[in-house]
């Protein structure tokens, strides 16, 4: 079994593991898309009737769209997340409550007329958790409308909801190598000259290449009489982006420490009974 | 009304890469007097990393009325 990086960027990832059976890439798919805990928001406290800005002007806390929407577009706001923090359920303290091992608080105030971005979430205490993303806007307000709202963040994963869901795109396919004899064509050479790292094999009359990395002109090998495919199902290509509440390495890596803390867990109990 | 935050398919959040489409559309609209082409969205999609189509409907069939309900409190 190996595992080798091929593309890193901070919010993507893609990496190839040979050795592997379909249904463990598919255990890996499935626990980076829900089993990757993340921060946030859970509940929001709004607060209704006059707010006052700092000129002493009065703003009324009507806003263009219901409350219910604003803490639901609030919940999706990814939020940096540290994973040493607890999940609330694990916590000593009745399940309401909150400590700050567990919960970051923020709170949102605003006055019209303006549109309301991720960034004027401000948590309280510690500022490395202000939103990845400071330019979602949240609603507009037109002038004399204002926002006052207290908003907790706890920890969840995405098998409970899809605002705890760090990746997006998880997917895989086989490791393929497509191989096409040189007098069928002469589209070998634009393709060889556009994506030269995708060749993995050349002798006089034939020419191997894989799709492992993204390469557009490929599907000109399409138009070969016979191009022969051929796909190795112990071989598979992943590739995920996050939505920048961790990093795509550190969300691997966390991924591959879970299967096998579930599946310890697993063994754990089959050797008590 | 207001653009969505999240992907309805995949999860990505799209809600930011949405104004910085509008901006990009709307500076050639300004500076060239002219529509964008569909390879000029293509690429404004391209770079801001918003590659499958899902994401993509998203910002593109969105139509933005928020400003049209907030005279009515
Ligand atoms: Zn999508």
């Amino acid at each position: 079994m190996e595992l080798n990086i091929l593309e890193l960027k901070e919010k993507y990832i893609k990496f190839e593991i040979k050795g592997i059976t379909p249904s463990m890439a598919n255990a890996l798919r499935r626990t980076l898309i829900n089993d990757i805990p993340k921060l946030a928001i859970h509940k929001v406290i709004f607060h209704h009737g006059q707010i006052r800005d700092k000129n002493g002007n009065v703003h009324d806390s009507t806003t263009p769209l219901f409350d219910e929407i604003i803490a639901h577009r609030l919940g999706l706001i990814p939020l940096p997340t540290d994973l040493n923090m607890k999940f609330r359920d694990d916590c000593d303290h009745p399940p309401d409550e909150g400590c700050p091992l567990c919960t970051v608080t923020y709170t949102l105030n605003k006055h019209g007329p303006a549109t309301v971005y991720s960034g004027d979430l401000v948590p309280h205490g510690d500022q490395k958790f202000r939103p990845v993303d400071s330019l979602i806007p949240i609603v507009k307000l037109k002038d004399n409308q204002a926002i006052l709202l207290e908003a907790e963040a706890i920890m969840g994963t995405a098998r409970e909801h899809a605002k705890w869901q760090v990746t997006s795109g998880v997917s895989y396919k086989y490791h393929r190598e497509i191989t096409v004899k040189k007098d069928d064509s002469d589209y070998w050479e634009e393709v060889k000259n556009s994506c030269p790292e995708n060749v993995i094999y050349e002798d006089k009359d034939k020419i191997t290449f894989t799709d492992d990395r993204k390469c557009k002109a490929m599907a000109k090998l399409l138009s070969f009489d016979n191009p022969e495919i051929k796909e190795d199902n112990s071989w598979f290509i992943f590739q995920f982006e996050t939505d920048g509440s961790l990093s795509a390495k550190d969300t691997l890596d966390y991924a591959l420490r879970r299967l096998q803390e579930r599946f310890s867990k697993i063994r754990e109990s089959a050797a008590i009974s | 009304m207001i653009i969505p935050v999240r992907c309805f398919s995949c999860g990505r959040v799209i809600a930011s890469d949405y104004v910085a489409f509008v901006n990009r559309v709307k500076f050639i609209r300004e500076n060239e007097k002219r529509e964008p082409t569909s390879e000029e969205i293509e690429n404004i999609f391209d770079e801001l990393g918003v590659e499958r189509y899902c994401c993509r409907r998203m910002i593109l069939s969105h139509v933005d009325l928020v400003d049209e309900v907030i005279p009515y409190d």
